[in-house]
């Protein structure tokens, strides 16, 4: 007599990229909603991955729907590849899908990223995906997501303006670091990740697309390419990016590129480019003329490559 | 092409072998015995992953050295890959092979109370004996009193339990299910009684919908207001602790209700499914589940829908209900109350729907919890911009008055770009590589 283990199925393990096929549906069909609705939050049925929530999981589903066998992934936290974070997400989404890996920018086809975008202008072959903590830009106006949804409905953005003339009123200036809210398309409000404002203009007119996925917000929303994306400012009081001038990144020497602050002992500091990956060819471009390193978003003055979009 | 990370690999997989080394070595029958020894750990497991899978929740413990969040994250995330084969007929309570069941409401109810298994009414006191290399059995008592004779006259926190033929006789255990000699496969519910007395409304007519055309809180998101399957269904696989932590809010009176426990019921429920061919339900197995009702007086809801002018208002029973696979009193008892409070009207923010069931996921509230352990500096450095825009931070040494701020709405923020001073001293030594 044969036991029902005997004829059980064989388990078959997990399925190509670790999310059922199901899965893998439902969220290409949400993010092709959030494509079509540039900066609206589109819910979805955040699965549980083997990773903890908050760790990266919107972004990992959102790749691990994209991916496939000939694609290059980056993984990049806070703009390193070999933060132990996006080494662990690397190595997961490699393991399961089989993807080569990159650190360099323009090389990949998925770039996942914790908090930064490169510093070299991202391509039309390229999809951007952020990580999201937070997606509701409206949260700290509006703690009920009911009547944040309905705001947003209504394109109701009072509350987020009011909050920052009273900042201006207080603190005489805007107060928002990273995460600095920003109009998609003319009509959504997004929070485009905890990434520094440094940052924000590089979403506008983007050439590539830009995903956004809160796994354990369970929202997805997305900036196509070449659309808007304004901050809010007041036409008086203009967006201002992170004051870093003067600051000398100590391995290549170049400044005007998003900095990490190295505190050193005595009360001083070093500084060093965030994007890892950018660094490393610069210094192998110092060595060989065989590297070519990519037209950045801010020019070694600090202009923006987009004329007038930062006054 | 394949670019191996560099740094960031070497030191996670040695962190994790760091943390595999204080677990030690354990087998497969390590995994048995923690299945064996802990039935309440893996029932707590298995509710907050919501997979029913006794051996695989003793793996996860076992992996993790007994983190349960670590545990419930694993469980979890095995659960969601595996596919969807059939959906389980509807459980109805009355057909639980119940082994407890209290009610607090009643002195004595339909059925009778049971008390079943339960450290409720014992001395909690280690039993030191077994460090001396004693052993326990489950009719060695602390106190030195052999047997449960003493214990069949014990009442259930003031209430009479019945004391029906044998009584709640001693367990044993087969297959390790817990075999009652006076155990009933049809007790009635208390709430059923309540029912027909007209102090409850009545069920709807079609209580049992398809089961495929249940929401399901894994596989679509939770919006709000929240179809009440999906918050059920959200409180049957929350976290335990922060249910309990919101409940208390409400038993300690942040909340305008004072809940009774109904009924609390652990058994034994088969899982029924339909024959794919013949459609005949038949049982796949029988899993350990737990559900809890609470009441309170609420105000009726109108009759005809508007209520009249002059008339008084009414009051009747308002229910509170929560389940969880495994057996859970704690859980289902404070999710019982939030579940109450939540139809209130104005309910207190703890016990808004959002906010319970949104925070109490234990997946999502630990992971997002630890996940601050990871770098912030880009965040963090945004932040110090605009404080030391503000001209508040001491200076760094060497840098002089760089951060200096010309003050002012008009000149402030433009003033602190004019006001640059040379690049810093210290970052000279730039150009060196990595």
């Amino acid at each position: 007599m044969p036991t029902i283990a005997e004829l059980a199925a064989p388990n078959p393990g997990y399925s190509y990229a670790f999310l059922d096929e199901y899965a893998k549906r439902e969220l290409r069909r949400r993010i092709l909603k959030a494509i079509a609705i540039p900066g609206y939050q589109v819910p979805y049925a955040s699965r549980e991955l083997p990773i903890a929530r908050g760790w990266g999981t919107g972004g990992l589903q959102v790749t691990l729907a994209l991916v496939g066998p000939d694609d290059v992934v980056k993984v990049i936290d806070q703009g390193a590849d070999d933060s132990v974070n996006a080494a662990n997400l690397r190595r997961f989404i490699a393991r399961m899908a089989g993807a080569a890996t990159t650190t360099d920018a323009l090389k990949a086809t998925i770039l996942q990223s914790r908090h930064r975008i490169p510093e070299e202008c991202l391509q039309e072959y390229q999809t951007l995906v952020l990580q999201v903590p937070d997606p509701e830009p409206l949260r700290s106006v509006e703690h009920d997501i009911s009547k944040a949804r309905l705001l947003h409905a209504e394109a109701d953005y009072g509350l987020l303006w009011l909050r920052l003339y009273e900042q201006l009123v207080r603190y005489r200036r805007v107060t928002l670091g990273a995460s600095y809210p920003c109009l998609v398309n003319g009509r959504y409000v997004m929070s485009p990740s905890p990434i520094p404002r440094w940052d924000l203009p590089k979403l506008h007119r983007a050439a590539y697309l830009t995903l956004l996925s809160a796994g354990r917000e369970k929202r997805v929303y997305a900036v196509p390419p070449y659309t808007d994306v304004r901050p809010l400012e007041f036409a008086d009081v203009p967006f201002r990016v992170e004051d870093q001038r003067g600051w000398t990144c100590r391995h290549t020497g170049l400044q005007n590129k998003f900095m990490s602050e190295l505190p050193q002992p005595g009360g001083s500091a070093l500084y060093e480019i965030s994007d890892t990956g950018f660094v490393e060819k610069v210094i192998a471009r110092s060595k060989t003329s065989e590297v070519s390193v990519g037209v950045t978003y801010y020019d070694d003055a600090g202009r923006f490559y987009i004329d007038g979009y930062l006054q | 092409m394949y670019v191996a990370a560099r740094g960031g690999e070497g030191a996670i997989q040695n962190a994790e072998r760091l943390y595999r080394e204080l677990i030690g070595n354990f087998d497969a029958e390590t995994v048995r015995t923690i299945e064996r020894a802990m039935p309440y750990l893996i029932d707590r497991v298995m509710g907050e992953g919501s997979l029913y899978a006794p051996e695989l929740a003793a793996l996860a413990l076992a992996q993790s050295g007994g983190d349960l969040y670590e545990a419930v994250l694993m469980l979890r995330a095995f659960r969601s890959t595996q596919p969807r084969l059939a959906y389980a007929h509807v459980v109805d309570a009355e057909r639980m092979r119940v082994v407890r069941r209290i009610s607090a409401a009643f002195k004595d109810i339909p059925g009778g109370q049971m008390l079943g298994p339960t450290l409720d009414y014992s001395h909690r006191v280690l039993d030191l004996a077994v460090l001396e290399g004693e052993p326990t059995t489950p009719a060695r008592r602390h106190d030195g009193v052999d047997g449960l004779e003493g214990e069949r006259t014990a009442k259930a926190g003031g209430h009479e339990v019945s004391e029906r033929g044998d009584g709640a006789a001693p367990a044993a255990s087969l297959n390790g299910e817990l075999q009652l000699h006076g155990e009933k496969s049809h007790l009635p519910l208390v709430a059923d009684w309540q029912r027909d007395a007209g102090l409850l409304p009545a069920l709807p007519v079609h209580p049992c919908q398809d089961a495929a055309e249940i929401p399901d809180v894994t596989r679509e998101p939770l919006l709000f207001p929240a179809p009440r399957a999906m918050r059920l269904q959200s409180l049957s696989r929350a976290d335990t602790g922060g249910v309990l932590a919101l409940g208390y809010a409400n038993m300690r009176g942040y909340g305008a209700v004072h809940p009774t426990v109904n009924e609390v019921r652990l058994g034994y429920a088969d899982v029924e499914i339909a024959h794919p061919i013949t459609g005949e339900l038949f049982s796949i197995g029988r899993v350990r589940v737990t559900h809890a009702e609470v009441v309170t007086a609420v105000e009726a809801a109108p009759a005809g829908g508007e209520a009249s002018a002059d008339g008084p208002a009414q009051l009747q029973l308002g229910l509170g209900f929560c389940a969880t696979i495994g057996w859970n009193e704690v859980k289902t008892i404070a999710g019982a109350m939030l579940d109450m409070a939540m139809d209130l009207p104005d309910p207190h923010p703890s016990h808004t729907e959002e906010y319970v069931l949104y925070h109490t996921d234990p997946v999502e509230s630990s992971g997002f919890c630890i996940h601050y352990k990871l770098p912030h500096y880009v965040t963090f450095g945004s932040e110090l911009d605009v404080v030391r825009s503000m001209g508040v931070a001491k200076k760094v040494a060497g840098l002089g008055d760089y951060y200096g701020d010309g003050g002012g709405l008009a000149a402030g923020m433009p003033g602190v770009y004019s006001e640059r001073a040379a690049p810093p001293a210290v970052s000279q030594a730039a150009g060196e590589p990595m």
